[in-house]
């Protein structure tokens, strides 16, 4: 990643009142790159995206998007963006193909054959007022707008919470299509999978500060491998050894125990001197890397 | 058994209804019994003595009178308590129908919409509960409006007035209200939205006010088949007629019958009249703020400036028994000639005029900041957070909806001046120049932008204050319309800028007050457009 990021968040803050709903959030996304946001709700993900589409004020720190100042320069900056909003609220009266049509003209944009394309791909009836459509079709109507602006920059707030796997699978191609064109994305998501499918790099949120960030390779390396061992000679003084957490004794010659990824040789060649007789070790899972992000380190699952 | 099980817990909904609605509730009593007996106890006055309760029965039995308030039926000696009934009864009954339909929108599709009907009758809750719910509330509110006004009409105690009357009078203003509220459930099952229901019962309430109109101007008993018009059948202090109180009792028992059967038939959400699908494409003026802004208000527009030109023509009908001094003192004419005469008649009218603007402004200023102060709700709602992330610009948005609402405001006013101006021409023998009208919309437009541009100001800068707008206007007024009979002091008509508009047509307009009105409209114009730049949109 040598080129100039075309988002760069540093240090960004903002206080409502007494409350301090971002603390430090400081992350970067690349040209060409798809970016997940994620973090337990309430922990700053919408603010930060609504500061980076200058509808709220930061209180302090910086925020450039093609190297322009978000609040400053907005209008600017909205000409090369889509948005889609965790929750789509429409003009009840407005009708789906109205709303996407009036959203394309709001960023100079045109009702072209690749709106009609999507309209159908996602299985819209765009003659509905918005007052009869379901959360998953308000949600069509604002991924269909963003999707078919020719944007350089794209923000998904929770996009897929709605839809049913197969317009998710829809969503999943579009916005892999779109990293095929050289376009990024900065996606706040719940949905693991989805994450793990797309993202190039994670950011993980926690009570308004940003707590990690990297590739999931990255991350899997920093948590913990469970192992689970039988070996001939009693082998319960593994507990004494760095970088082993929560032992389970099942008997003394069979043990369960996480390990921490940068010991991970030194305990196995531990457990080779005790004679093998069975062994197995899970790699950390998606859940695993998360649920310990999200309940901080104070109270981290060890391994599982 | 079977068919009670379909109402079961409807006595706690009824509680939380009435918990939710009990402040609207109690405003609407007060609001209304205490007009009722401000004006009985005030009629004796305006109408003291035996001539001129004669003049305005004749005034009342004229076409226009009898179109607006329905026919004068009462027999000499004219008392005070028979002209009152013949003048506010349709009047109140209007109130009466409008206070239902509003409540009974808000006690069912309006949870319906909000998806709360969903939420309570997933629990042991009948499947009927949250309508009959609605019918106890509306029954109850409607009772206790009727004593009021009994009471209240037994306080004032009118010559003339009988006990009789008086709670006749109370039970058939509830009993056609009751019987609309019913009506409205009725609509609640056929469309299938809150604001489709309101359409449709304010469609029925109009159609039977106009046939109601011309049934009365053409033969009275026809009106027997509109069943708004039973109202004016009850004869108050005539014969006392309970029949009407009957008949909108039947009438009300079987549309909250169909409601109920309609409602245990159909599904939740749905309606019998489907919302109509709308466009496939958006039409080409639908790009940007201000084409999106129209959209969403064009309806309540066009209905705001056709009811204030109803509402003007109906003053302007009265402008010939108003401006014809000779009528009351035929000496005058020959005391001033005929010439002089006119010219004084025109006086009059055009003093009458100049009260009547007042009125005309403060209904135009409703809409106009209505549609202004909708931006801080559109926000709240989140409508504006995707166009926000679009290139439309923070003051292009704010402008759309502050622009709409000085047009708003400008057109309402037009129109109800226009109504006046069409109406007075028609009736009068010798009606005012057009130019009177015209100035007084001058003089009135750049006072009514001073206040549009506070609204927007608190939308730029504190939009959690914008209702303080609505407070201005309530003491404009007050202080404007009323401060001349209360004789206000100056200071306190000055704290609105329509305060400083005086008197047109009978007085020119002052220029110097237009002028430093515009400029302050700019100035606040542009502080509120740098405000609304500055600030965060409302979440």
């Amino acid at each position: 990643m040598a080129q100039a990021p075309l988002l760069n968040v540093h240090h960004l803050q903002k206080k409502f009142g007494q409350f301090h709903a971002l603390t430090d959030v400081d992350f970067k996304i690349y040209p060409g790159e798809v970016f997940g946001f994620i973090g337990p709700n309430g922990a700053g993900k919408s603010t930060t995206i609504r500061i980076l589409l200058g509808l709220i004020r930061a209180s302090g720190g910086q925020a450039t998007l093609f190297g322009q100042d978000v609040w400053r320069d907005s209008v600017a900056i909205h000409r090369r963006i889509a948005y889609v909003p965790g929750d789509v609220t429409l003009w009840p009266n407005m009708s789906g193909g109205e709303i996407i049509d009036m959203f394309l003209r709001l960023n100079g944009d045109r009702h072209s054959d690749k709106t009609e394309t999507l309209i159908k791909k996602f299985g819209l009836d765009p003659r509905k007022k918005a007052r009869t459509y379901s959360k998953g079709n308000r949600q069509k109507v604002a991924l269909i707008a963003a999707f078919s602006m020719d944007a350089d920059f794209y923000i998904f707030d929770e996009p897929t919470s709605g839809l049913d796997p197969l317009n998710e699978q829809t969503f999943q191609a579009e916005v892999l299509a779109l990293k095929a064109r050289g376009k990024s994305v900065l996606l706040s998501s719940h949905i693991l999978s989805e994450v793990e499918k797309m993202c190039d790099r994670i950011g993980i949120i926690r009570e308004g500060r940003i707590v990690e960030t990297g590739t999931l390779a990255d991350m899997r390396h920093l948590t913990r491998t469970t192992v689970d061992v039988q070996t001939t000679a009693p082998v319960t003084d593994v507990a004494a050894l760095a970088g082993v957490h929560g032992v389970t004794v099942e008997t003394d010659h069979h043990v369960t125990f996480a390990v921490d990824a940068d010991q991970l040789t030194a305990i196995m060649a531990f457990l080779t001197e005790k004679g093998l007789v069975a062994l197995t070790t899970t790699p950390p899972t998606l859940e695993d890397l998360f649920m310990r992000y999200y309940q901080g380190a104070d109270q981290a699952v060890d391994g599982k | 058994m079977t068919l009670t099980k379909w109402f079961t817990r409807t006595s706690a909904l009824v509680k939380l209804n009435l918990r939710r609605d009990w402040t609207q509730l109690v405003l609407w009593c007060v609001v209304l019994a205490g007009l009722m007996t401000a004006v009985a106890a005030k009629f004796d006055q305006i109408y003291g003595s035996q001539r001129a309760l004669n003049e305005i029965v004749k005034t009342l039995k004229t076409p226009a009178m009898v179109a607006l308030f329905g026919p004068m039926t009462a027999k000499p000696p004219y008392t005070t308590a028979a002209v009152f009934a013949a003048e506010m009864l349709v009047f109140m009954a209007l109130f009466m129908v409008i206070m239902n339909v509003i409540i009974g929108v808000r006690a069912t599709r309006h949870d319906e919409d909000a998806g709360l009907t969903e939420l309570v009758t997933a629990h042991a809750v009948g499947r009927g509960a949250p309508l009959l719910a609605a019918i106890v509330e509306l029954t109850g509110l409607n009772l206790i409006l009727g004593c009021g006004y009994g009471l209240g009409l037994q306080l004032a105690a009118m010559p003339g007035a009988d006990s009789t009357g008086n709670w006749l009078i109370g039970f058939g203003l509830a009993a056609v209200g009751w019987a609309f509220g019913m009506l409205t459930l009725v609509m609640a099952q056929l469309a299938d939205s809150a604001g489709g229901t309101s359409r449709l019962s304010f469609a029925v309430l109009g159609l039977l006010f106009v046939l109601r109109m011309s049934t009365d101007v053409s033969d009275p008993q026809l009106t027997w088949w509109v069943p708004f018009g039973w109202v004016e059948k009850i004869s108050a202090y005539q014969a006392n007629d309970w029949a009407p109180v009957w008949a909108y009792l039947l009438l009300g028992l079987l549309l909250a019958v169909l409601a109920i059967v309609i409602r245990l038939r159909r599904d939740l959400g749905a309606g019998v009249i489907a919302t109509r699908r709308g466009r496939q494409r958006a039409s080409w003026w639908l790009r940007g703020p201000v084409g999106l802004v129209w959209r969403q208000a064009r309806g309540g527009l066009v209905a705001w400036l056709v009811a204030n030109f109803v509402l003007g023509a109906a003053y302007g009908s009265v402008f010939n028994t108003i401006g014809d001094l000779a009528k009351t003192n035929p000496m005058i004419k020959q005391l001033l000639g005929t010439s002089a005469l006119a010219a004084a008649n025109r006086l009059v009218v055009k003093n009458f005029v100049a009260v009547l603007a007042i009125v005309m402004v403060i209904i135009a200023l409703i809409p106009a900041i209505q549609l202004t102060l909708k931006l801080v709700g559109d926000e709240q709602k989140g409508y504006l957070h995707q166009v926000g992330a679009t290139a439309a610009a923070r003051w292009h948005v704010w402008a759309a909806y502050t622009g709409w609402g000085a047009l708003a405001g400008a057109a309402v006013l037009l129109a109800g001046l226009a109504g006046m101006a069409v109406m007075g021409a028609i009736t009068m023998n010798d009606s005012l120049a057009w130019a009177s009208y015209w100035h007084v919309w001058l003089a009135y437009l750049p006072a009514m932008l001073v206040m549009i541009a506070v609204a927007s100001l608190l939308v730029g800068w504190l939009p959690k204050w914008r209702y303080l707008a609505w407070g201005w206007l309530g003491y404009s007024f007050f202080a404007v319309y009323l401060g001349t009979l209360l004789t206000l002091p100056e200071w306190a008509q000055h704290l609105s800028p329509l305060g400083f508009v005086d008197r047109v047509p009978v007085k020119a307009i002052d220029w110097s007050v237009s002028w430093w009105c515009l400029g302050l409209t700019v100035l606040l114009l542009g502080l509120a457009a740098i405000g609304y730049r500055r600030r965060d949109l409302a979440q």
